[in-house]
């Protein structure tokens, strides 16, 4: 038996040179990763929780980030022990297949040590989170604003004058003054929703049968985009949502804009809407000081409720923020909107058979019935206080 | 009580009559062709078939994923319509977790733990061929569904009430309730059976101590199952109610709180994510110290650190809720306690990294799979913690960041590892190795794959993309790395056509004689599996062997010399069992697949006509009829508690100078 008296940590110096090589080799990769981490630094898309605008969603992203930094070290540090061993503890075709290495059961201190570093630095995250789970719930000072989910689109209900009426009642898009800690009361008609915008705070579920509290602001005027997070059936995909953002004086504006009521349109063409949507579509829409019918909810659909129409054309968006309602020229997206009314499960996937989602009027109405009924609805309110850029 | 030593009369005489069989039938006594598979109540059959269907519904799976990623590859993509990518979602989640992961575990747990206990087979073997069936039909009648009106549409965590039949109208989430609970039954059977194997099986002197790890790691995942399934059975049942017969468990309307559900799902599907990831933590403390020549660093450690998880598992279930609506105090509580099950993994992660250090490393392919669970894992382990971090999970959850991590934990850890355990276990169950170069291709586009897949949707998922959106827009900015993750997943398709390509040449190598027959022992093994010959006998031991240490078969060939310096005193194959004894066995039966075929048609009954239901009843009643009256052995083979086939030391000239022989003659295993 060939005895060899090297002790098994001892490595031959052919295999330093090659573990050199090892390292050059990934020094080299490093303006690659470099290229990475820049790619991913630029792409940011509509959503992006990872610039965070709100109170909430900066207290969030700081505690992330410390989350990510710790979890990042030890990473590196367990990939580096796993390279390094793999690097100098390899079988060798000159090892002596008879020399068994040190014969370690364990070792109780090292043992130890890796259990009690994880428990301080677990510790130490969870004394940063546990407060800021208690901070980022409860309610604030400000005013509140219900937040219902159902399939595939958001309302939101305003009590203006604090009488425990309604006032407001409008779709998609939550419009909210500036640097206000706004308190949400999020429910649910039909399924479960999740209510995300991640700029200015996580999300929180919408569940039928209880309502969440949740807060958002933000410092600076603008719009937000956020989507239901909450798997909700077929068009999941398709339930996005905004919230504008505007100054004071901005959000007073819109305000007295939204509470006044509907009329009957004076021009030939938009009566004519007005008379098809009275046929068509009052049985699920509500336009506050026309068609009131549905307001209290309707058999139609599995949720009870359809979008409030009544300043339709205050929004930036349509069909659960699918569709922009207003080109980047500020012209109205007539053709969209028209071949949404034409044929809505066609845009967008629904099962209005089975009561989730509007029908389909392709067979019902005629190419100038449509026009028709377009035109009345582009006279329902104004412009929108704010465009996204 | 007092437990009498001596036999009942009555048996003893009917023993000797070997013309008397008291059941209806004869049992089935094929030795080959597929009915000695079909009637099969060896549990090495059965862990085969296992892993054979398990693969099957791998590539089934697969192909779902496939489409997911052929959808996602651009934005507004048009593979698939919405309502199929979210049958499609939901169905590559269900076969995922209950008919590829779960029963590749059971694959390896029926082949190797009695193998590794030293006994012949399971406590209750047609109970194993049970197991296996009603999973076999369980799998089908859940695919079923994609041929009676489209797949289950709810995502495999169902949340209720968009599973009820207001929401969800087709038969779909039928499938889905009484599939799953169909295959619930063959784990519980599974799992019942192996806890039994396991505490009374184990050979003399096999302390539970002195158990492989592997073993220990399945009979933790045992209980996890034996406690979280009827969980499940609840949470099922209270679905399937509301859905068959207008219950009102989950309607709102009637005063149901919809959380009801993810409470009970999620204290089932969390102790399932354990039930999941063990395993491969068993494998990889078998085969780390085996490829390293080093034992396992903190054995005990180890096996203790996998049980905390196991009771621990039990307390985290509401960090799936953190956005639900728990309430602050619920949240933080959950908070902590999901940060600190990191500890007992963290530590096995350190410790198989010490198992390495100072050893000698031979990278075969088991081992390389081995070392990509512990890098992998420890990947999707630390954006695991990150989640623990509540607030920062309201930005996480349900979206693709969870999506990678739980790919980081099942594909990257718990896959790893049971690739790992094939290729390992592959000469001891077959004869042959799987070849070594097209198994490295296999693993390094694996890894590659599997990176380039589930590496980029950390990017994106905190780039704020969500889960189970059918389609994207091109506004949203996430257009490269989706590009860059379908890539990925067709690299592990290549991957895994190497993989089956190496299969089939290995097979037909073995067959023409290129490929060479393995011995006993071919990778210096620790464990009893490798004390007989490959491919397995049978009978599995000539002789129970007695046990004296932790890893008793190596200890068997490395001894201190005088000097205290560790030699080999004897060379595995040697030394290893023959294979060339006849022991009774027990026979196979008919009727663990009848009593399976019967579940499928009791729960088609149940969506579409109750008669079908009855007839199921009634073919389960006969099966369960004949199940206890057929006759208790087969009269021809020899009784082994008897004496005259069961040879021990004492029988046997050639055994005085076997080791692994218990001396005394001694075969009942001392728990």
């Amino acid at each position: 038996m060939n005895i060899s008296f090297r002790k098994p940590f001892e490595v031959p110096i052919r295999s330093m040179k090659r573990s050199q090589k090892v390292f050059k080799r990934i020094a080299r990769l490093a303006p690659f990763c470099l290229i990475i981490a820049v790619l991913v630094s630029c792409a940011s898309g509509r959503i992006d929780p990872t610039d965070p605008v709100g109170e909430n969603a900066k207290q969030i992203d700081g505690i992330m980030r410390l989350s990510g930094y710790m979890a990042t070290a030890v990473g590196v540090f367990v990939a580096a022990a796993v390279i390094y061993v793999i690097v100098k503890f390899r079988a060798r075709p000159d090892d002596d297949p008879d020399e068994l290495p040190v014969q370690v059961h364990g070792n109780r201190k090292a043992e130890l040590t890796w259990t009690v570093i994880p428990v301080l630095m677990l510790v130490f995250l969870a004394i940063v989170t546990i407060p800021a789970v208690f901070d980022l719930s409860g309610k604030s000072d400000g005013r509140t604003i219900k937040v219902e989910g159902q399939q595939w689109w958001w309302q939101f209900s305003y009590d203006v004058d604090e009488d425990g009426e309604y006032d407001i009642v409008t779709a998609n898009e939550i419009v909210i003054p500036v640097n206000e800690e706004i308190n949400l009361d999020i429910r649910s008609n039909d399924v479960i929703h999740s209510f995300w915008i991640p700029q200015l705070n996580g999300k929180r579920d919408a569940v039928p049968g209880r309502v969440h509290s949740w807060r958002i602001s933000s410092p600076v005027p603008g719009i937000f985009y956020g989507e239901c997070t909450e798997f909700c059936g077929l068009s999941h995909a398709n339930m996005q949502m905004r919230a504008v953002v505007l100054s004071d004086s901005d959000y007073a504006t819109w305000v007295d804009e939204q509470l006044a009521p509907s009329d009957v349109p004076l021009s030939e063409a938009a009566k004519r809407g007005y008379d098809l949507f009275g046929r068509h579509c009052v049985s699920c829409h509500v336009v506050n000081g026309v068609y009131e019918s549905a307001a209290d909810g309707n058999a139609n659909l599995a949720s009870g409720y359809a979008p409030n129409l009544t300043h339709l054309m205050t929004r930036t968006s349509f069909a659960g923020a699918l569709y922009e309602l207003y080109k980047d020229d500020g012209s109205v997206n007539v053709a969209d909107l028209r071949e949404w009314v034409r044929n809505a499960p066609g845009q967008k996937p629904a099962r209005p058979e089975n009561r989730q989602g509007m029908i389909s009027f392709a067979e019902t109405l005629s190419a100038t019935e449509l026009d028709d009924l377009v035109t009345y609805l582009l006279t329902l309110g104004g412009r929108p206080p704010l465009m996204p850029s | 009580m007092a437990i009498t030593e001596e036999r009942p009369e009555i048996l003893e005489l009917e023993s000797g009559d070997t013309s008397a069989s008291t059941g209806a039938f004869a049992r089935p006594t094929h030795a080959s062709g597929w009915r000695a598979w079909v009637f099969t109540v060896d549990h090495k059959k059965i862990g085969i078939m296992y892993g054979a269907v398990a693969m099957f519904w791998f590539l089934w799976g697969g192909i779902e994923a496939l489409l997911i990623r052929a959808q996602l590859f651009t934005p507004n993509g048009t593979v698939l319509t919405a309502e199929q990518y979210n049958q499609i979602f939901t169905m590559h989640g269900t076969t995922m977790v209950f008919l590829v992961v779960m029963p590749l575990a059971a694959a390896f747990a029926n082949y190797i733990v009695p193998l590794q206990i030293g006994a012949r087979d399971v406590a209750f073997p047609r109970m194993n061929a049970l197991g296996l069936w009603i999973f076999v039909f369980g799998g089908i009648f859940l695919n079923l569904s994609w041929f009676l009106g489209g797949g289950p549409d709810g995502g495999w965590f169902a949340y209720a009430p968009n599973t009820g039949v207001t929401y969800s109208p087709g038969a779909g989430m039928d499938f889905y309730a009484l599939g799953l609970q169909i295959a619930g039954i063959a784990s519980l059977v599974g799992a019942i059976n192996l806890i039994v194997t396991i505490v009374n099986m184990r050979a003399p002197g096999m302390t539970m101590l002195r158990m492989p790890v592997f073993t220990w790691m399945i009979l933790v995942v045992q209980f996890l199952l034996l406690f979280a399934l009827p969980v499940i059975t609840v949470a099922l049942i209270l679905l399937s109610f509301d859905r068959t017969f207008d219950a009102n468990f989950f309607n709102v309307a009637m005063g149901a709180d919809p959380l009801l559900w993810q409470h009970l799902f999620w204290i089932f599907g969390h102790p399932e994510v354990y039930i999941l990831i063990l395993p491969s933590f068993g494998i990889v403390s078998e085969t780390l110290p085996v490829f390293s020549r080093k034992p396992l660093f903190g054995y005990s450690v180890i096996v203790i650190s996998g049980a905390a998880i196991g009771f621990m598992g039990w307390g985290v279930w509401a960090h799936h809720m953190f956005v639900s609506g728990l309430g602050p105090v619920g949240v933080a509580a959950f908070s902590a306690t999901t940060m600190f099950i990191a500890v007992p993994t963290g530590v096995k992660i350190l410790n198989w990294i010490a198992t390495m250090w100072g050893g000698n490393l031979k990278f075969t392919v088991p081992m390389m799979f081995s070392i990509s669970l512990v890098a992998m894992f420890t990947i999707g382990g630390l954006s695991g913690v990150m989640h623990s971090v509540a607030p920062a999970d309201t930005q996480q959850t349900d979206t693709y960041f969870i999506v990678a991590h739980f790919h980081y934990v099942l594909f990257g850890g718990a896959l790893m590892g049971l690739f790992a355990g094939m290729y390992y276990w592959w000469p001891k169950a077959f004869g042959y190795k799987l070849g070594e170069s097209l198994g490295k291709w296999h693993f390094w586009l694996l890894l590659l794959g599997f990176n380039m897949t589930f590496g980029p949707m950390h990017i994106v998922g905190l780039q704020g993309m969500a889960r189970r959106h059918s389609r994207y827009g091109p506004e949203d900015g996430f257009d490269f790395w989706n590009a860059v993750v379908s890539i990925g997943a067709f690299v592990i398709l290549i991957g895994m056509i190497i993989f089956a390509v190496n299969i089939v040449r290995s097979w037909l190598g073995y067959k023409a004689g290129t490929v060479p027959q393995e011995p006993a022992d071919p990778w210096d093994g620790r464990t009893l599996e490798w004390a007989i010959p490959s491919p397995t006998p049978e009978h599995n031991f000539d002789y129970v062997p007695v046990v004296t240490d932790v890893d008793d078969f190596w200890h068997k060939k490395y001894q201190p010399d005088e000097n205290g310096k560790l030699r080999k005193i004897a060379d595995g194959n040697e030394i290893a069992q023959k294979g060339d004894q006849h022991p009774h066995l027990p026979s196979p039966s008919y009727w663990p697949i009848v009593l399976a075929a019967a579940l499928p048609l009791i729960a088609l009954g149940l969506i579409y006509n109750l008669w079908l239901a009855g007839i199921g009843l009634v073919l389960m009643l006969g099966a369960m009829y004949g199940w206890s009256l057929e006759p208790a052995t087969d009269p021809d083979a020899g009784h082994g508690d008897h004496g005259e086939d069961h040879p021990t030391a004492g029988d046997d000239p050639e055994a005085g100078g076997n080791a692994l022989v218990d001396a005394s003659g001694e075969e009942a295993p001392s728990v």
